[in-house]
Formats: structure tokens, sequence, C-alpha cells
């Protein structure tokens, strides 16, 4: 949750997307109360209403859930939901663009194939 | 939930008219950010919102009720000038704590410990004159007049100008906590557009004495764009929209683009498109030579 904010992305994905971060890396864990709107606003100097922004989607998506006048906490199963909806979303979000940089570069299916194959030695030593 | 209204404001000093026709509702438990070019009208407009300056023609009303000489609706109201030390009003032979007093006799809601508080975490020596005080200190009194005042709308006119970045993000953190506690309504006008961008729910732009935007900031960045590559492919990828600041560099061309709601751009456009910031927004907007 203390990640600097960028000017790249609108502020309410990146708070939406600081709270999965630190869901996947296990600093906030399941069943855990996360920081309220307040005191998120006030560590990031952003308006309440985009932090609440942000939490909304989380609690629309499942990842999050509220308890009446206590807040809101992470759901049961959070984690690997963050971890499935970012692998449908990869595609999309990496693929897509290396594929597009790839094809202005000339670089040929058989060299990125290579590349991947030369970067992924160590993916595969970690499953 | 009170309202703060103007109609159809307009100012002018002499033959020069400085506000043409400004209608503008405020609502009460909101952030609004104030921006706009020097001269285009910001400090004046604050001024007869808060029944400081008369309008020449038009009114403001809070909760229905003219704000003009009526005492019940102004309590609710606080416009913490700017201060200048060497021109204005009589407030510069005044130390920091005569005039901290005069804020207290004159705002019914004064809250005099936050004040008390407020001075202290600043660092303001309360003996000294106004006059004799730093650009940054003069800014710091101004913070405090408007966060103890506890008025329900609160202005704020160029509060960081001359704050040093540290002081500038405790400033931000102050309002943001003060804004959640209270549910009171801000309205903060500033230059340093970059840093307080993300605090304003709704940004008012001003141009020229006329208001040429107010909205969701959030919303109005996300319908912003910059467009930018060969001079054919943008004009084919922003045909039949509104472009602002062209700037061309041989073949090479960028606009910026608010896009409608249901507008997008064609897909098969080989353009580059990147969101500006809130910053760049207004530098295109409002940055056009007339």
């Amino acid at each position: 949750m203390n990640e600097i904010l960028t000017q790249e992305k609108s502020i309410y994905i990146q708070i939406k997307e600081m709270v999965e971060n630190d869901i996947l890396r296990n600093i906030l864990l399941e069943e855990e109360r996360v920081p309220s709107t307040n005191e998120l606003a006030k560590l990031y100097a952003i308006n309440p209403a985009t932090a609440a922004k942000g939490i909304n989607l989380l609690v629309d998506e499942g990842i999050l859930y509220k308890k009446r006048g206590i807040g809101m906490f992470v759901a049961e199963g959070a984690k690997k939901q963050i971890m499935e909806k970012r692998k449908r979303n990869f595609y999309n979000d990496y693929v897509k663009s290396l594929m597009a940089e790839a094809g202005s570069l000339g670089i040929t299916k058989k060299e990125l194939v290579d590349m991947i194959e030369r970067s992924g030695e160590g993916v595969e030593e970690h499953e | 939930m009170s309202k703060l209204t103007a109609q159809g404001i307009r100012k002018s000093y002499g033959k020069q008219e400085v506000l043409h026709g400004i209608d503008l509702e405020l609502e009460s438990g909101k952030i609004y950010g104030l921006i706009g070019r020097n001269g285009a009208g910001k400090t004046t407009l604050l001024s007869i919102l808060t029944a400081q300056n008369p309008a020449s023609a038009g009114t403001v009303a809070f909760e229905g009720q003219p704000v003009w000489e009526n005492p019940s609706a102004l309590e609710h109201l606080c416009f913490s000038r700017e201060l200048n030390p060497l021109t204005g009003n009589n407030a510069s032979t005044l130390k920091v704590k005569d005039y901290l007093k005069v804020a207290a006799a004159f705002f019914p809601h004064w809250d005099a410990e936050m004040a008390e508080q407020l001075v202290k975490e600043f660092g303001l020596d309360r003996k000294k004159r106004i006059s004799k005080l730093s650009k940054g200190m003069l800014s710091m009194v101004t913070i405090v007049v408007a966060l103890a005042s506890k008025a329900e709308f609160t202005f704020l006119d160029e509060p960081v100008a001359g704050l040093d970045v540290v002081a500038r993000e405790r400033f931000y953190q102050l309002l943001v906590e003060e804004f959640s506690e209270s549910g009171r309504t801000f309205l903060v006008s500033t230059h340093i557009i970059e840093e307080a961008a993300d605090i304003f729910e709704e940004v008012i732009m001003v141009d020229q004495g006329h208001i040429l935007l107010k909205e969701n900031t959030q919303d109005l960045l996300e319908r912003s764009y910059h467009i930018s590559g060969h001079e054919e492919e943008v004009d084919r990828a922003t045909e039949g929209m509104k472009v602002h600041h062209e700037e061309h560099l041989g073949r090479s061309k960028g606009v910026t683009v608010l896009l409608d709601p249901g507008q997008e751009f064609p897909k098969d456009c080989d353009v580059s498109i990147q969101k500006p910031s809130l910053q760049k927004l207004f530098v295109a907007l409002c940055g056009e030579e007339s």
C-alpha cells in the first residue's frame, strides 16, 4: 500500500491495483481489514471519493466485502481470484503490446519464441 | 445538502469587465479546484462569492438566501485571502496573534484550539508582524485562518504559493484530513495544478472571465486524450472532433481532444494515444493565444 502514485493511470485504478498487489504479496491477508478510504486519502493526499471509487470496484468484483460499521475486508479466495483475473488479462495487457512492438521492429516469430524461451528458463524453475 | 449558487455574475472595474456572466453552483461536501491563468478573474470571483466585493450584476445565494450583507448566510462562508505585506488591507501592520484574534471575532464557528495547533505545527512566530513574514509564512497564516474558520464553505486563494514542497504536501494532507472529518466544502485556487489534481473532486477552469468547464476531475481526465503521429493519420483519427492545441513538427502533428459520450477513435489509425495530465490539459485548453 506504499507504492507511489503516477500520472499514467487514473488514480482510482491505481488504488485498486495497489490493494490487489498487496493481497497477491500477502501484505493484506484474507479476512483482514483493509485501510479505510479516509486513511488512503490522507496517506496519498487524494480525494476520499477517488479512493472510495477504487475500493468499491474491488467490492463489486467480490475481492473485498463490507462489514457494516467496521470497514472493508479481504474476501476468502480473493488471492486466487485476482491471479485468475490477471491471467485472463495477460493476453490483452502484455502479449498484444509485445506483438505490436515486435511487428514494428520486424522481429520474426522464431526470434520471438527464442527470446521467450531464453528468458523463460527462470520461470520454469519456479514451477 | 447546502448549496452556494451564483447566477449571471458580472463585474467591471471602471470600463473593463473582468467577469462576463458567471453561473456556478457549489454543493456541500466536495473539494473543488479553481484553475485559471493570471488575470482570468479567479480572485474577483471568490471575493464576490463570499460577498467581500459587490458584483456589477447577478446574485450569489446560500441556501436560496442572498449572501450580500446577510450575516446568517455569511457565517457559513470563509474566504481566506492571499496576504500581501506591501499593499492592501491594513492587516500588514498587525501581529500574527492579533490577525488571528480578528479572525476569531469574525468567524462565529472559529476553532481556537485548531488555530493554536496549526500555528505551532507551522512554526509561526505569533509576535511577528504580518509585514515581516516570508512568503511561505504568509501562506501558512491564510491556511490557519481557512481551516480554523470551520466555515461550511471555505475558499482558499493560492494557499500553497510560496510554500516549500514539504509544507505543500503537509497542507494537502491537512486539507484531506479536515475534509474527511468535517465534510466541509473547500474551493482551492492554485497554479500548482499537478500536485493538487488528485485532491479535487471537481475542477473549475476559468478563462478570461468565463467558466470554461466544471466537471468531475476523474471523468474529465478519462475523456481527454493526446493524439500524435503522421499528420494525415492524426487528422483521420480526429475527423469531426474539436481539437485543441495543435502542434506541428515536420510531418508530425499532436492534438488534444476531449471525447464526448459515445465518441471514440477509429480503430485502424496508426497514432499514439496518450493521457494528458490535468496540467497539460489546462495548457491545451487555456494556453491558446487569443
